[in-house]
């Protein structure tokens, strides 16, 4: 075999070194193992997974090869909609998602031999930054028990990390993909706006929303994204850029690739250990080759309020029914958040919309102009303990979680491709990471990079200490 | 009722997009974000 990542496992499969059989029973016996701790599954579908893999394994034994994925055992938010599994969105409601139109993208995924494992834990209806869930249990993670995984997508983060699948779809409206990734050291994607199909996932933001990978490496992400990418006609939002093969370029090196370190903002408060976890990543960077400066970004704090701002107003109103007729079923800091939105004006709303619009022109412009990628951290805290968590009040807890999102959020107001990449481990052995940010629709430069990173650094080899 | 801290905070946001908003031009509008994204990034003017 040559190793769990999702590269590797395909590889596998296609070599006939392992068949899809055994790949999905390698995860299972690991999800029975582990996953009462970790709670990474709303809902296991063993027997479905194991259905698909026998149908996969005859499909190859005949020569029959459904596409780069063939066999490789997957996990999905649970907003993403599958048919024959209800989608809770993380609600105490089984099916608060019902509808038959699937999620595209998983769609995609599965229609190239992806075999889904199942419905992962969230955070309810994807709002919050730790993983927490009153209803399904609090997502652990991996790499030292009792501590947030991140999230909203928690249990794609937390299920990768601890080897449940090979990669998972998230969703990031204001760090949900990357949050996690940072969390629980795995790599994860938030494409640009527009580049991947939200069509059958959950809406929190329609303004804000996108849909990405989280898988070991950024070899692993590219071959997911090359498959999650692309035009479709049930999101009207996607674009009709062509799709690269992002796993093309991945070994071309970056010598020459401009790097900005923001002087402002994104190390402001920064956890010591965090920051220098990030700076040595730079300097890492630059002996590859990478040209490292530091860059004044244009205040990210203005589109930190106007992302904040349209998130809540969109999230109000999509989700107002559960919050009007049957508000008891959500969690307090759900609730708290649901009505802020509901104070908000049209006119600031609207006025919200045209500036993200201007924001964004002119950091893309003067940004873009100076460097081809941005450093900064993914979490600007150690990933907190859960019981911490759990004593604070529903406002203290929510105006932390904001705090905890804010390195991540302005890039979702400013729908620019952002990458976590793991890039070590704090002293007491929870994963640290980078966000490394490019222009839109550059996601192969930040995959490159990303992969460089990786194969040098190494720290994708290391795994966490389930067993 | 909301709590007042967050209130105060969204207030404040309120505020912020408020004093930017009266540097807009007459033509700005919210598709321009994927205008942006797409590279068709002209400054809108004031027609």
């Amino acid at each position: 075999m040559s190793d769990e990542s999702l590269a590797g496992t395909a590889a596998d499969i296609r070599a006939r070194r392992i068949s899809p059989v055994e790949a999905v029973e390698r995860c299972l016996a690991r999800i029975h193992k582990w996953d009462g701790r970790i709670r990474a599954f709303i809902r296991l579908d063993a027997e479905g997974a194991l259905e698909a893999a026998r149908s996969l394994e005859a499909d190859a034994s005949a020569g029959r090869w459904r596409g780069p994925l063939h066999g490789v055992p997957l996990g999905f938010k649970d907003l993403c909609r599958l048919r024959g599994l209800p989608t809770s969105c993380g609600t105490r409601t089984p099916d608060y998602f019902a509808g038959s139109g699937e999620c595209t993208a998983a769609r995609r995924l599965l229609d190239a031999g992806g075999i889904s494992l199942g419905k992962l834990n969230m955070t309810e209806l994807a709002m919050g930054a730790y993983g927490d869930n009153a209803h399904h249990g609090d997502v652990d993670n991996p790499w030292l028990a009792g501590h947030a995984a991140g999230g909203s997508s928690s249990g794609s983060g937390a299920g990768v990390a601890a080897g449940f699948f090979a990669g998972a779809v998230g969703s990031d409206t204001g760090g949900s993909i990357r949050l996690p990734a940072g969390c629980c050291g795995v790599v994860g994607l938030k494409p640009t706006y527009g580049r991947i199909s939200r069509a059958g996932a959950m809406v929190l933001s329609w303004s804000m929303d996108h849909l990405g990978p989280l898988a070991w490496t950024a070899r692993d992400a590219a071959l997911m994204l090359n498959v999650m990418a692309g035009s479709d006609p049930a999101d009207a939002t996607t674009s009709r850029r062509a799709v690269p093969d992002y796993t093309a370029g991945l070994d071309g090196g970056i010598k020459g690739v401009r790097i900005g370190v923001p002087e402002n903002y994104f190390f402001d408060g920064v956890d010591e250990e965090i920051a220098a976890g990030v700076r040595r990543a730079a300097r890492e960077l630059e002996g590859l080759g990478a040209r490292v400066a530091q860059i004044r970004l244009p205040d990210p704090t203005v589109m930190m309020d106007v992302s904040m701002l349209i998130t809540r107003a969109e999230a109000s109103t999509v989700h107002a029914r559960v919050f009007r007729e049957r508000p008891q079923d959500l969690q307090p800091m759900v609730r708290i958040r649901l009505q802020m939105g509901t104070g908000i004006s049209a006119y600031d709303y609207l006025q919200a919309l045209r500036l993200r619009a201007k924001l964004t022109r002119a950091f893309v412009r003067e940004v873009f102009a100076e460097v081809d990628v941005l450093l900064t951290p993914v979490i600007p805290e150690p990933q907190p303990a859960l019981s911490d968590l759990k004593s604070a009040t529903a406002e203290v807890f929510n105006t932390r979680a904001g705090r905890f999102s804010r390195l991540t959020r302005p890039f979702n107001g400013l729908g620019l491709p952002a990458i976590s990449v793991p890039c070590g481990f704090t002293a007491a052995g929870l994963p640290l990471g980078f966000q490394a940010v490019g222009r839109p629709f550059d996601e192969s430069l930040l995959l490159k990079l990303a992969h460089t990173y990786q194969e040098a650094a190494g720290w994708h080899r290391r795994r966490s200490s389930l067993d | 009722m909301q709590p007042k801290e967050q209130q105060v905070a969204q207030a404040s946001m309120a505020d912020v997009i408020e004093r930017l908003a009266g540097e807009l031009t007459l033509a700005e509008e919210p598709s321009r974000f994927i205008a942006a994204l797409e590279g068709e990034e002209a400054e809108p003017g004031n027609e």
